[in-house]
């Protein structure tokens, strides 16, 4: 019977405006948490590689923390818990920043891996170019362990864009949300679900091919 | 503890708990069966098979989780009502579906370090494809495997979490339950709020549980590799 209804292009054309802005707001809280989740992982993974005092154990605790509690509890906490001592977060800051928490202490372990994987001779070579330690991270170390830390940052970069589907425990008005809550008034929950696989998928199957291509595209030259 | 915690830790300690070790025994034992299955069958050189799998596996591992619980819960009851299954079911399922196209990546991994010299003794012995991968190829890929099913077993823990968005009683629900119910006037609660306390909590018990699995998986990592 339901099966028999289904009308995938009706449910997204009478919609349109909703779903495009639910999924605005999907892209809108990625790109922040992108960017915000590679900055945190650039510099506190080179903390930790370079085992700078205070900043790296305290990347330790943070790595730990947030790879062993579940990030809905961590939204919980945010959205939640954090009110009773007068922080109110709105719907948009607790989703940016929940995910740019959770991708920063994956990113950060990314490129740990990667500055440790650079080798000591191209910093000692870039010392005795005359490079101060900040010039030579810039120039030396970040484009060589940048480029190893590369895929495995990407995949991270893909889970924080899947992760954004999570901000339906709190009602955040992104893609999922949005299709789920049209679907529970017009029953229209197949056509809301292979929506939401269509457009999820297309998201992350682009992002995978994105490592594959800049894999080769920046691959170390021989012997580096 | 003060007062109102100790009802509290009771709730989510016996209703809670129970509810995650449901899924998560659900979605270990499922996703290691149908994973190994799947990542063997993957190293055999038949096109649509291979196609087919990997179709799985992209899909499975493509798709937030969250979409595949809705998938499992709301979407397979339309095609059947016998597809009708509880949050906690659905949610395990769901688990079974994105943790099987892992395993079977990890699988195809391991059977593929083993070398090919394996292989053909076995065939010498006279050992049919199944009883060269049950008797000879999958015990040793199994050293290799375990590993990523501990740090898998972490990530499933994390995820029964999941079955809190349909309704299901594990401990995120029930933490929330209990988080709702204390801040309520008495004498049902307190009228005072202990979201802090009670999440914080949650967060303690799951860090708990999931760190020294991580360290153990680290240190099969070291041993057995």
């Amino acid at each position: 019977m339901l099966l028999a209804t289904y009308d995938l292009w009706g449910f997204v054309s009478e919609n349109r405006h909703e779903l495009w802005h639910g999924f605005v707001n999907t892209i809108k809280v990625s790109a922040i948490a992108i960017v915000g989740s590679y900055a945190i992982g650039i510099t506190l993974g080179a903390a930790r590689a370079h085992r700078i005092p205070v900043v790296s154990q305290f990347t330790a605790v943070y790595v730990e923390v947030i790879r062993c509690t579940p990030i809905l509890v961590q939204i919980f906490l945010l959205f939640y818990a954090l009110p009773q001592v007068g922080i109110l977060l709105s719907q948009f800051t607790t989703a940016w920043v929940a995910v740019t928490i959770w991708g920063g202490a994956f990113h950060s372990e990314n490129f740990r891996a990667g500055f440790l994987a650079v080798s000591h001779r191209h910093r000692e070579a870039a010392f005795a170019l005359g490079f101060r330690p900040l010039a030579a991270f810039f120039n030396v170390e970040l484009p060589i362990g940048g480029r190893i830390a590369l895929p495995s940052s990407i995949n991270t970069a893909i889970s924080v864009v899947k992760n954004t589907s999570l901000m339906y425990v709190i009602g955040y008005m992104e893609l999922t949300t949005t299709a789920i809550n049209i679907s529970n008034l017009t029953l229209e929950t197949t056509e809301a679900i292979t929506l939401l696989g269509i457009v999820y998928l297309t998201l992350v199957w682009s992002l995978s091919a994105l490592i594959r291509l800049l894999e080769r595209r920046l691959a170390l030259p021989e012997g580096t | 503890m003060p007062d109102w915690a100790n009802p509290v830790a009771r709730y989510v300690l016996e209703e809670g708990l129970p509810g995650m070790l449901h899924v998560a025994v659900i979605s270990l034992i499922g996703a290691t069966v149908i994973g190994v299955t799947l990542g063997s069958l993957l190293t055999i050189h038949f096109r649509p098979s291979r196609m087919l799998i990997r179709l799985y596996i992209e899909i499975f591992r493509g798709l937030p989780i969250i979409v595949t619980v809705f998938l499992v819960f709301y979407g397979l009851p339309p095609i059947s009502p016998a597809l009708q299954f509880s949050p906690l079911n659905a949610t395990g399922i769901a688990l079974v579906l994105w943790g099987s196209a892992q395993v079977a990546e990890a699988t195809r991994g391991a059977v593929g370090s083993i070398p090919y010299e394996q292989h053909e003794a076995a065939s010498a012995l006279g050992f049919g494809w199944i009883g060269r991968h049950r008797y000879v190829i999958l015990p040793q890929a199994l050293r290799r495997l375990l590993p990523p099913l501990v740090s898998l077993l972490v990530n499933i823990i994390q995820n029964t979490t999941l079955a809190a968005v349909l309704g299901g009683l594990e401990l995120l629900s029930a933490a929330s339950r209990q988080n709702e119910r204390v801040a309520a006037v008495p004498p049902i609660g307190t009228g005072q709020i202990h979201a802090l306390e009670i999440f914080g909590g949650l967060a303690v018990l799951f860090f708990v549980i999931s760190f020294p699995l991580t360290r153990l998986a680290a240190y099969l990592e070291r041993r057995l590799v």
